[in-house]
């Protein structure tokens, strides 16, 4: 099994073939072929990290009251953005959650507060788990990357 | 007429010569057929480089599980092995194990206790082989939720609340990356 490289040789008498052997190379590829075929991952999952502040055991070491706490509380009306005393409510619109705005006043929360990383998404019971991951990741987006998923009842508000 | 050496012939009008040029060269001629390898070859390499980007070192960590349908993200991180508890409306797993199902969870329980016993004690399990295999390392309490897209957060929460009191306080939502939005992923 090889190929041979005509380098011409027409005109004068001894024919320039060279042959180059292929086995050794088509060999390799097979086993890497097979190798990575079995090996294959197909599915390409990832996953979003999330803490459980405020269930089972104590959260922060701080007293709340001393820090500005940040609450994405998810109802079947909206959203409810919480910073510190202020609350932002942010209505459906029609059916679905508004996500531009609440990207909107997370980015001007985080200008309010840079040095803050931690957001608290707190739900209702009926809330669908797809409407909070987009919730996360937009809090992610806006560069919160501790992100708590609590029970609304155990956000305190 | 000049006369000349008797050369092989089959008949009277068809010399022998003219019939081994036709027939292959008795020996003479080379038999090797020249096969062209490069189509073959190319096809080769572009498969084992198409393999090679999609290669993932950690392996399949998680399945994906039938009346599962992750929802999507932009924002993820890479997966990590841990116990995997998967759940649908009707059924909440534990590593491919049943330890509950959706009605249960869905029901108020008289209690208010929200423990999924068997879940509970399957986890407590996980992290005492895991302290058991791994006696230099600390216990990072990482699990890895694979939940249903529709599922509410009823169910999740007691899920949630079983894994918290068996010591897996960092939870891991099992999503399907899609392209990053330009922030920075979940801090390790």
């Amino acid at each position: 099994m090889s190929v041979s490289v005509d380098t011409g040789g027409k005109g004068g008498k001894k024919p320039l073939n060279a042959e180059l052997n292929l086995v050794p190379y088509i060999d390799l590829l097979t086993c890497m072929v097979a190798f990575l075929l079995i090996t294959a991952v197909w599915t390409q999952l990832a996953r979003l990290q999330a803490q459980q502040k405020g269930q089972g055991q104590a959260g922060e070491e701080t007293p709340p009251e001393l820090q500005v706490k940040i609450v994405v509380l998810v109802n079947q009306e909206g959203f409810n953005l919480v910073v510190g005393q202020d609350q932002i409510p942010i209505p459906k619109k029609g059916t679905d959650y508004d996500f531009e705005k609440l990207t909107a006043e997370l980015k001007k929360a985080k200008e309010a507060h840079p040095d803050k990383n931690d957001v608290q998404v707190a739900s209702e019971d009926t809330i669908k788990f797809d409407t909070l991951v987009r919730a996360m990741d937009t809090a992610l987006e806006q560069r919160f990357p501790d992100i708590s998923l609590i029970d609304s009842g155990a956000a305190g508000i | 007429m000049a006369i000349e050496a008797p050369k092989p012939h089959l008949y009277h009008s068809i010399s022998l010569e003219a019939a081994k040029s036709k027939l292959g060269g008795g020996g003479r001629k080379k038999l090797d057929a020249p096969l062209n390898l490069v189509a073959y070859i190319d096809m080769m390499t572009v498969l084992v480089i198409f393999l090679l980007m999609t290669f993932s070192a950690s392996g399949e960590i998680l399945f994906v599980q039938k009346n599962i349908t992750l929802p999507d993200a932009h924002n993820w991180s890479e997966l990590e092995r841990a116990p995997v508890i998967g759940v649908t409306k009707d059924v909440v797993t534990m590593d491919g194990r049943q330890v509950a199902t959706g009605e249960e969870l869905m029901k108020d329980s008289a209690t208010g206790d929200m423990k999924i016993t068997e879940l509970h004690d399957e986890l407590v399990t996980a992290k005492n082989n895991y302290k058991l295999l791994h006696p230099q390392e600390d216990f990072k309490g990482v699990c890895v939720i694979q939940a249903d897209k529709n599922v509410e957060f009823k169910m999740l929460r007691k899920v949630m609340f079983s894994a918290a009191t068996a010591g897996y306080q960092n939870v891991n939502f099992a999503v399907r990356p899609k392209a990053r939005g330009g922030a920075t992923p979940a801090a390790e």
